[in-house]
């Protein structure tokens, strides 16, 4: 067979405009469900980027041992978390702190000296990731004179289960779409090739190579997967333009995220790849057993 | 061109479709293949057309055995073969001169080149007046003659007809008969089947007759319209 892409870009492009209801629910095939995986990642991501916001408001604490120079652990905390707020909190202070937070309660505190709270350096580490805090706080506790280093071991470990096993479901599901997706497109596709079985035996008649024959299907297969997911891509960034300025009066910190958060270029791209792959495949498979059939 | 020695056809479940068929069709030659409905004349062009294959015995095409052609060759075999079916096999959305073109796009030739066979077939048959039409608003005569210049578009050195004026008035079957005459007398080897007696009284050309699968008698055709031909 002659190379010729301008013929069977042609010849694609004919097929198409003489079945254009089939092109069309071919292309709305691949929409709904490269628009349905889209989704689903786009909230996953929206969902995950939100909670490692409030996981990152994390104040990280290195509690001293007694007679531990409070200025001198400072800065070698100060050295081991760069960039990062540092303060140091004497005993007095934080019993002060405690006081004010226990209000009409504080009478509780009557009797405790300063010797009791040790002093500490709290590090602020806002937007920082779960695995980093853990690992700082590695560090902080190797320093000489820090007793025990606090960053809210509990909740940020369940939150993490949470993320996981989001993540998780998150994979599951994209399993399961991606494989309803490659079969609901691969039989709309089928049906198109089979609308045109016709064409198929004809062209066969007058000496056509199988490869003349499939290359205008898969062209067609390639045009109607793009268009499916360029159709998805623009949908989801309009729907990302229409949601978040309402979800932020609902869920606060959700005004800050961004495109990219919720939908990366890279997932954007993955679908339009993924839409001309299933497109491709789809189209490959149904002309393949048409042809066996010819 | 054609040979065919002691070819056999069987579907599962069914009584064979040819039966020790041995017969030889020259360059140039005129061959009529007629015999009643299922006597095995269709299965006979399809096994030519190399679009089901011999159960046994031999077939040879051009010279090669078929049996040996690999399935990717069989396309480019098949440029060399004009195919006319009684349902014309026309695509509908495609006009009459895009359906007379498809054996010239399939072969690669550039579009000028085409454009310019498509209008010398369309006058050859008498209906260049009609390429931009869709065949099916045609008249079935012109479908047919549609269907033929398309089957001898790429000149072809044999050409197949099954059943070709099956469809077609008496006024009509003559043109079409003229068509595929005139083609024989450009040098195509021509193998007709038809069942229409009429053909044969009106053409006198070598009649091959199949009964139940079975080659039963080769002649002329002024013999077998005597008494022979039923």
């Amino acid at each position: 067979m002659n190379f010729r892409p301008i013929y069977f870009t042609r010849r694609a492009l004919e097929g198409m405009a003489r079945g254009p209801y089939v092109a069309l629910v071919g292309t709305a095939t691949v929409f709904v469900a490269l628009f349905a995986v889209g989704l689903l990642a786009g909230v996953l991501g929206g969902a995950e980027r939100l909670l490692s916001t409030w996981a990152g408001e994390v104040r990280i604490s290195a509690y001293l041992a007694p007679g531990t120079d409070l200025a001198a652990a400072r800065t070698a905390v100060a050295a081991a978390a760069p960039g990062r707020e540092v303060r140091a909190v004497p005993a007095a202070a934080a019993l002060r702190q405690l006081s004010e937070e226990l209000g009409d309660q504080a009478h509780v505190l009557d009797g405790v000296g300063p010797g009791v709270v040790p002093d500490a350096v709290d590090v602020q580490a806002p937007g920082i990731s779960l695995a980093d805090a853990r690992a700082l706080a590695k560090e902080l506790r190797a320093l000489p004179g820090v007793a025990d280093v606090d960053y809210g071991n509990a909740w940020l470990e369940k939150l993490e289960t949470l993320v996981s096993r989001a993540r998780l479901a998150a994979v599951a599901l994209f399993a399961a779409l991606a494989v309803a997706t490659a079969v609901l497109v691969g039989n709309t596709l089928r049906l198109a090739v089979f609308a045109r079985r016709e064409e198929i035996e004809i062209l066969k008649l007058v000496g056509a190579t199988d490869a003349f024959v499939s290359t205008p299907f898969l062209i067609e297969g390639l045009l109607q997967g793009l268009a499916g997911g360029a159709l998805a891509v623009g949908a989801l960034a309009g729907l990302h333009g229409v949601l978040i300025p309402r979800l932020k009066a609902a869920v606060g910190p959700a005004g800050a995220l961004r495109l990219t958060d919720t939908l990366p270029p890279a997932l954007l791209l993955g679908l339009l790849a993924g839409g001309a792959a299933v497109g491709l495949i789809g189209s490959a498979l149904a002309v393949m057993r048409s042809l066996r059939r010819a | 061109m054609i040979q065919l020695f002691h070819v056999t056809k069987e579907y599962p479940g069914d009584a064979p479709a040819l039966q020790d068929v041995t017969l030889a069709v020259e360059k140039g030659e005129f061959v009529f293949l007629t015999g009643a409905s299922g006597a095995g004349k269709s299965t006979l062009l399809k096994l030519i057309f190399c679009d089901e294959a011999a159960t046994s015995g031999q077939l040879l095409l051009f010279g090669r055995n078929v049996a040996k052609v690999s399935p990717r060759a069989i396309p480019y075999l098949r440029r060399n073969i004009g195919v006319v079916f009684q349902d014309f096999k026309l695509l509908p959305l495609r006009t009459v001169a895009q359906n007379v073109a498809l054996p010239l796009e399939v072969q690669g030739l550039p579009d000028k080149d085409i454009r310019r066979k498509v209008k010398l077939l369309l006058r050859s048959v008498g209906l260049e007046h009609r390429a931009g039409k869709l065949p099916p608003s045609l008249s079935g005569g012109e479908q047919q003659r549609v269907a033929v210049a398309r089957a001898l578009a790429a000149d072809p050195a044999l050409l197949l007809a099954d059943e070709p004026t099956g469809n077609l008035d008496p006024e009509r079957t003559i043109e079409v008969m003229e068509l595929l005459s005139a083609a024989n007398a450009r040098g195509t080897t021509v193998v007709v089947a038809t069942h229409d007696r009429s053909l044969l009284e009106r053409y006198k050309r070598r009649v091959v007759m199949l009964e139940r699968g079975r080659l039963v008698s080769d002649g002329d055709s002024v013999r077998r319209t005597a008494g022979e031909v039923r």
